[in-house]
Parts: structure tokens; sequence; C-alpha cells
């Protein structure tokens, strides 16, 4: 029971009056000389049940109604939201609102979403409890917003459906720095999500330090969760893995490869319209899923062959969940990927330019070209997709101009040089060599993502074959993507505002490493690290929604997609895009895909320590989070008087016994 | 007026005198020594004519009826109903319970009063009056006699006995019952708080014995309604332990065991013939004992 006043609890004691009043009286007690004691012995001696329970229940109710009365005007509500409201009116409330797709699940009748159902309730109970402040930070620009009152929320774009993940650390982080630095008093944090784990991270290091933080702030911090934890069996969600324009004896085609998701499985059979819509011209094609997953590959739509570049659609009929109906993609004519590999010496980098130059697919132009680190002048910056660096780590000029190229989105793979200087680039530097003739086996490497990662059939790259005879220790604040034994790191990857650069332990020497003899691993890396790069060089880029900065999106136009949002908002909102001279298609990101919801007692591990109370809801749901229920108690305080007051009447009129015989 | 020209303050003049009009008379026969107002078991010389019987040889010869034997040649000698006079026994309960009253007077000093009023009625009439005072025991006893200056000690008893103690009236009654000479007029004063078994055994032994029982059951006007509003303590008037008590709870229940005794004693006195009369100590004492002279009064005219 939680109630709005709860100060006026501490007249609670009152409610004892009668028993107190009770207890005098009966103190109060008149001493007389009486001669008819045989009747009082007799009296006593007669079943007196009914009398004594009737008199307790008189008293009960008087005390019931003075409770009642207590009760009533301390304004109390009611909800699942154990332990709400019991310290009064906060300060500062802060809410974080979970704006990924996920949350634009409705429920079966298709009525409100997540986010809208939370959104409401959200509004009604600080309507009702109020707050000094309102501040809302979303989950798509993680940027505080005072509201002027809780009615705002609804008008407010930060709580408007985006397409981006919500990354629920930084939201929390980005509360404790909004309290810290407004001085926020006591406040209250209602985090509205539907406990996502891509967007709980619940395994993430920063989970214990929030913690730490949260428990350490003095005025008192208060934690609410609106969770709506429940999953949509049967939605569907489409994804284009991949759009490639190709050249056709008619001209030219579109080949699209889309993926089908059937969010909890379901053996039974559906059968699906995709609808796409390519330069605003709709066609649709109709395909037979059976299970949780279907894939069509290269779908073949016809091309105007003139047509070098542009943006299509593909779509499902709706469903529970809207947000992940559609997809966008764009295409363009392939670029030629061009490789820069920057060594003084030729030979040794022959199995570089080799796995550089050799065109993954027909349609591809690869070609690599070897400079040497004092020709850097010479080279076509805006058209390299990748730099393979085997040499003496940049320093002055090259170095800015290697920055600048990856700013620009460009791929870089340092391999140590001959002879490690002290020079740093991007925080990694070279150590020195360490040599074992019977080689340094890699023990780990991440198959999940990025260089190494598993092949599209699900296959392991052979990374633990290959040999590696030295290799040059590197220091910096690097992520390691696979280490050899004892923990080195022999491939790891350095975090840059955009652009990969990625060092490399070894070189492809063959006294250093067997990479270029065992030329798989390599070559799946060279070429993995040009396709980034030539996506970033491209005309057209597909991007997962909330990875661009909010900033650089500021001068995009919307050429396709649903109109939500603010134009500052493009970054994390679903669509096509015109950024200058590219297209931009911007989708919401892989992991959002049938995300399995976290566990109640992860979650509440997460808050261990902390005040924390948690109210489960749903989707469309009515029922209003809190209810002030102070009419029930002025109810019951009536009933109680009015079961009083009959108890208080004589049940029988007792009649003297007769005064003649 | 009074034999010691002494005024009592439970007797009032201007009702005896109201009162004198009325005879007090026994409901069965009475065994007097001399001529009196009451029936009498025994033949006498009164002019109420009884019956004819046989002469047999012995009989006064003055008493037979020459008309009778001229009618029918047979001798028959006619005889009258004997008068006289009663031996009257107050039986007056003085135990602690008689002390109580809230109008003002005691359940005994009403007590004392119809005991010195019917006293002085009886002795006026003749009768003999006699005393018992009673509480565990039987504490002061007079013994009937009929002279007025008797009346003089009966009303100095009846002025100095003090309420106290425990009521053990039933065995009282039953020493009472053996040590009163037959037919006598025993007049009950008390407000019979006792065991109602008991009080019946005495009160059989009592009729067994051919006394006329008659019985004024005192009861105050607060003990009838026991309008209570504040708890109270209830102290014991006879000594026995005091009781605390929420008078709205225990109310009805006292009502009802004192409806029960009360219907009790009723039955008790309707099954030994027992002339009785509750009275309320704030009613009249003239109305009682008019209302109760009236009706044996009544009683002795529709024999």
């Amino acid at each position: 029971m939680n109630f709005l006043h709860p100060a006026l609890l501490a007249a609670l004691p009152l409610a004892a009056l009668p028993i107190i009043i009770h207890l005098i009286n009966q103190r109060r007690y008149q001493s007389l000389r009486w001669g008819a004691m045989m009747f009082l012995l007799a009296a006593n001696r007669m079943s007196r049940g009914y009398a004594r329970v009737r008199q307790w229940l008189i008293l009960a109710m008087r005390v019931l109604a003075i409770a009642g009365l207590i009760f009533a005007i301390s304004r109390p509500l009611a909800s699942g939201w154990l332990g709400l409201a019991t310290g009064g009116r906060p300060d500062t409330t802060i809410i974080l609102l979970d704006r990924s797709p996920s949350m634009q699940q409705s429920d079966s009748k298709g009525g409100d979403s997540k986010l809208e159902t939370g959104r409401r309730q959200l509004v009604q109970a600080l309507d009702m409890l109020g707050s000094g402040r309102y501040v809302v930070i979303d989950g798509a620009t993680r940027q505080p917003g005072e509201l002027e009152s809780p009615e705002a929320l609804l008008k407010s774009s930060a709580s408007e459906p985006a397409s981006c993940a919500t990354d629920m650390p930084a939201l929390l982080q980005a509360a404790h720095d909004y309290m810290l630095a407004n001085k926020s008093g006591r406040t209250e944090i209602w985090i509205c999500s539907d406990l996502r784990e891509n967007d709980w991270n619940a395994d993430s290091g920063r989970w214990p330090a929030l913690r730490e933080a949260f428990q350490t702030f003095a005025p008192g911090v208060r934690f609410h969760l609106l969770a709506y934890p429940q999953t949509a069996p049967g939605n569907l969600a489409i994804r284009a893995t991949a759009a490639r324009r190709v050249a056709t004896s008619d001209g030219a085609a579109l080949a699209v490869s889309l993926k089908l998701l059937r969010e909890g499985g379901g053996a039974g059979r559906v059968t699906v319209p995709l609808g796409l819509e390519l330069d605003g011209v709709r066609s649709q094609t109709t395909v037979v899923m059976q299970g949780s997953e279907f894939e069509l590959k290269d779908h073949r739509i016809p091309l105007d062959g003139r047509r070098a570049r542009g943006w299509a659609r593909v779509s499902i009929p709706a469903d529970s969940n809207g947000a992940d109906n559609d997809y966008y993609f764009v295409f363009d004519r392939p670029v030629e990927r061009r490789t820069v590999i920057v060594s003084d010496q030729t030979d040794g980098v022959r199995a570089l330019q080799l796995a550089a130059a050799a065109s993954p697919d027909p349609t591809l132009t690869c070609r690599a070209e070897i400079v040497p680190p004092e020709q850097l002048a010479a080279v076509e910056w805006e058209k390299t997709a990748l730099v393979l660096w085997q040499a003496a780590l940049p320093v002055g000029d090259a170095a800015r101009r290697v920055a600048a190229y990856v700013e620009r989105g460009g791929q870089v793979v340092f391999f140590p040089p001959r002879v490690p200087d002290d020079a740093s680039m991007f925080g990694g530097q070279w150590q020195a060599w360490a040599e074992e003739p019977a080689g340094f086996p890699i023990t780990a490497w991440r198959g999940d993502q990025d260089l190494l990662a598993h092949t599209q059939s699900g296959a392991a790259l052979p990374v633990g074959a290959v040999q590696v005879h030295r290799y040059c220790r590197m220091s910096g604040e690097a992520t390691p993507l696979a280490s050899l034994r004892g923990g080195a790191p022999l491939l790891a990857r350095l975090a840059t505002n955009r652009g990969g650069v990625y060092f490399c332990g070894t070189s492809v020497d063959p006294a250093d490493s067997s990479l270029a003899h065992d030329g798989v691993v390599l070559y799946v890396m060279v070429q993995r690290a040009l396709a980034a790069g030539a996506a970033a060089l491209g005309n057209t880029r597909d991007l997962a929604a909330g990875d661009t900065p909010p900033e650089s999106a500021a001068a995009w136009r919307r050429l396709a997609g649903p109109a939500i949002g603010l134009s500052t908002e493009f970054a994390v909102q679903r669509g096509v895009y015109a950024a200058g001279e590219q297209l931009l298609a911007v989708n919401r990101p892989l992991a959002e895909e049938q995300a399995p919801v976290l566990a109640d007692r992860r979650v509440a591990e997460l808050f261990r320590g902390l005040d924390y109370s948690r109210v489960n809801d749903q989707a469309g749901s009515l029922d209003t989070l809190i209810q002030e229920i102070w009419r029930l108690f002025l109810a019951a305080m009536i009933a109680a008087l009015l079961v009083e007051a009959a108890l208080c009447l004589p049940r029988s009129q007792a009649r003297p016994a007769g005064r003649a015989a | 007026m009074f034999p010691d020209r002494q005024s009592r303050s439970f007797l009032d003049a201007r009702v005896l005198a109201r009162l004198a009009a009325l005879p007090l008379l026994s409901r069965k026969p009475m065994q007097g020594n001399v001529s009196g107002r009451h029936p009498s078991p025994h033949r006498g010389s009164s002019v109420e004519f009884a019956e004819y019987r046989k002469y047999v040889p012995g009989d006064d010869l003055r008493r037979l009826d020459w008309r009778a034997y001229g009618r029918s040649d047979r001798f028959y000698v006619k005889e009258f109903e004997a008068d006289t006079n009663l031996r009257c026994c107050f039986v007056v309960d003085t135990s602690g319970s008689m002390d109580f009253g809230s109008t003002g007077a005691t359940k005994l000093d009403y007590a004392r009063t119809i005991a010195g009023t019917l006293g002085y009625l009886a002795v006026q009439q003749g009768d003999a009056v006699g005393l018992s005072c009673v509480a565990g025991g039987l504490l002061r006893s007079i013994a009937p006699r009929r002279n007025p200056a008797h009346l003089t000690a009966l009303f100095d008893v009846l002025e100095q006995t003090r309420p106290q103690g425990e009521t053990g009236l039933a065995q009282v009654l039953h020493e009472l019952a053996e040590t009163i000479r037959q037919r006598a007029l025993i007049v009950i004063i008390s407000d019979l708080f006792v065991e109602l078994e008991a009080l019946r055994s005495s009160l059989d032994h009592l009729r067994f014995r051919k006394h006329d029982v008659a019985a004024f059951q005192l009861l105050d006007p607060q003990e009838l309604g026991f309008n209570f509003r504040r708890p109270m303590r209830f102290l014991d008037m006879e000594g026995g332990p005091a009781i605390f008590a929420e008078p709205n709870e225990i109310a009805e229940r006292y009502q009802r065991a004192l409806g029960e005794h009360l219907a009790g004693v009723a039955r008790l006195v309707l099954e030994s013939a027992v002339d009785y009369h509750r009275v309320v100590i704030d009613e009249d004492p003239e109305r009682v004992l008019t209302r109760f002279l009236v009706r044996r009064a009544s009683a002795r005219g529709g024999q």
C-alpha cells in the first residue's frame, strides 16, 4: 500500500483512541454495595460469548472507522508498484525510455504498443505522484530533456518510436551524470523497457560501477521499472541481408537476399506476401515459410539498365510489431576496391598484395598497389578502401593523412616493422619482437564478429592452424580479436570514431608466420577489411540505426521511411536518406532481431543493493498503473460506523423483572 | 396509641388508624387460647351454627335441640363454630442484603414497617405476636404474646436489629416450623435471595405443620431495573467477593437471572400455598398492607 501523503499516517495511533477510552472508562468505575449478588454471579456464569464478541466488535469497528478516515486522507494508491512514493514527492523524476523497435510490439488485438502504453501509464502515474522536476532521457539520443509536466511526454519527440537499440547502462550513466550536474536532490528514476537482453547488456562491466555510483548518491535515488516482458510469438520480421546490382543480358537487375524470422519458432507453414518497392514501383512475391527462419537468396528484380543507383524497400503485412515489417536498402554500381600496401620492401608483402587483389566476385574489381612510406603524398586517399601498413608507424604529416583517412571511414591494418620504434598511432605502439621456433599457438579468437568471424555458412575460419613463429608485442587500449597462448594479442582492433584500425602482431613473411602459406585466414581477413572500407567509400551505405552520431545526420534528407521523428533524429529512424552524394539506408540493428527477454532474476541482480521496485504491465493495458482508492477507505469507514451503530443497538430490550407478583 | 407512648420511626399512627378497620384474618383454622376472630378446628359457643350431632351420653343436656327431638324423636346436640385468637409470628430477614435501598429507605426499614404495623393490628384484635430476626441463623426471637405491653419489646427488637451477614432463612424456617406450636400465622419478610430448593423444603415444612404462611418479598427498584451506565464494582453486602462488571455487557444476563429467580419464587409459593406479595420498596406500605389485609379478608369471605 502506498500513499500520496504518507506523513498523515503518523496520525494512525489515533485509531487506538476507542481502546484507550474504553480502558479509561473501565478505570473510572464506581463502587456500590449491592444486595442481589446472586444474580450477578449467575449472570457471570452464563454464556457470555456473544456479549463479549459484541463488545470487541464494537471496539474493532470504532478503531476501523478512525483508521479508515486516516487512511483515506493519506490518499492511498492501489497498484502493483510496491514501495512506490512512500518517501513523498521527489525533487526530480527522471524517465528512462526504451524506444527500441521491440517496444513497438502491440497486443494481439492490435491496440497500443508497449511504448505507447508505457508512455500513457507513466504520464498518469507521474501526474498523480507529482515531482519538482521531470526529465526524460530516451534510449536513442541519451540526451536529458526537461519536461514542463508529465503530459508533455506525450508530445515529446523523445518518446517517439525509434529504430535503434537502447543501451540501458549508457542511459543510466546519462541519468547519473545529469543527477550530478544538476543537483537533482531526491530522485526517482522510472525505467520503461521491454527487458530485451541486447538493450540491457546485463553482462556489461558497467553495471557494478553504476550500482556503486547510485548507492553513493547522497540525496537518495529510487528505481521504478515498468516492464513489458511479453513476447509476441508468431511475429514476423524481415531483413535484407544483401542487395547488389548485377548486370544481366537484359540490362541490369537487383539481386536481393532476404531473411524472414518468426518469433517463438513454430512449425506451421505460413504464406507471407513480400512487398518490394523499387523506385516507387511496387511488386509482390509470395513465399511459404516453415519453421522459424526463411531465407530468400538473390531474388532478382529487373532494373533499368541505365539506373546505376537507387533504393528499395521490402515489407511484409502488418503483425504484432510494425517496426520490423519493412527494411530499406540502397544499391549502386560496385566501386573499385583499391588497396594501398605501405611497405619499404616489395617482396615481403607480396602475399598481402595477392590477397587484396584477388576479387571474391567477378563483378568486383580489386586492385592493390605497394607504396613506400615516403611516397604517401601520391596516394589517392579518397579512392582507397584499405591500407595495409607494414612499416614503422607513421609520424608527422603521414600520421595526419592516415588519421584523416580513417576518419572518413577507411580501414587500416598495421603489421609490425622489422625494427619497432617508439612511434604510436591511435594509441597503439609496437614493442619488441618475440621468437619461438616451435611456434606460438593461437588459442583464442573472436568468431562472432569482425575480421575473424565465422563464414556465412557458420563454419569457423582455420585460425588455429596458422603457425606463428615470431610476433611483435604491442601496447595500447585495444580489443583483441585473436590471442596467442599467454594472452598476448595477435590481432587487435583499436577504437576510433569511424573506420577500423587493426594491429596484426605478425607479418606475412614465412619466417614470421604461415599467414601467407595458409592463405585462407589472410584472404578472408583482408577481404573483409576491404569490403568494410569499400562500403564507407561508396556512394551507398547501409547503416544500423543509432550507429551514426546524431550531429552527422543533421544534413541528411529523408527519401523514404515512416514520417516520424525530427530531422535531428534521422540517424535513429529507419528509412532512406540522402547525405550529399551518398544514399544511406538506415535500419534496425541486427541485435534487435528476436532478442531474448532478460530473466526476472537477472534484472533483480542488476539493481541489487538499490532501492528498486518493479511492475509488469502489458501492451494495450487499459488499467491505470496507479489508482487513488481513498473512496474505498471512506466507504469502509462508513461501513464500520454502520456496523458499530447496529451492534450498539440493544439486541432485544432487556425487560426488567415484574414489579408485582 | 402505643403502649409505651413512644413513637417509632417505622410506624405511622395515621396509617395504623386507617388500617385498624381491616381485620387480619387467617386463611386456616387456628388454635388459640382465648376467643378471637379466627376460626378454630374445635366447636365452640359462637353464634354461628356449625352442625347437628347425635347425642352421646355425657353431653351437656343444655345443648340438646329439643325441637329436633320433637320432630324426629331422636336426641341431637346442636353445635356452633368456635372463634379463637391466633399466634402470629413475624420472620424478618436481617441479612446484609436487606440493608440495600436506593429510594432513601432500606429493605429492612420497609420490613420493620410491615412487621410493626401488622403486629400492632394483630395485638389490637387480641392475637399473639412473636418475632424472629434471621440472618446467618436465628439472631433474636420473641415468643408470641397477646398483651399490648409485649408490643414494646417487639418494637424494640425491630428497632435495634441491624442488617449483617448472610441469609440462613431456609434453615431458620425449618427451625421455626418445629418450635412454633401448630396452626400459627407465619409472616416472612425478606428479599428471598436464597436458594429456591432450600426455601421450597422449608415452606413445605411449615405447611406440613399447618401454619398459615404469608411472605413479603422486598425488592429495590434498582435491583429490578439494573440501570447503570458506568462500569461498576459491586461489593457484596453479605461479605462475599466483589464483582467488577460492565453494566451494558451484563445487564441482559442479570435480568435473565433475576427473572428466572422471580418466576421460580412465584411457582414455589403457588405450590406451597404461600400468601405471597412481591413488594417494590418505593411503593407506599399502606397500600401494600391494605392489599394484603383485603385479600385475606376476601379469601375468608369466600370460604
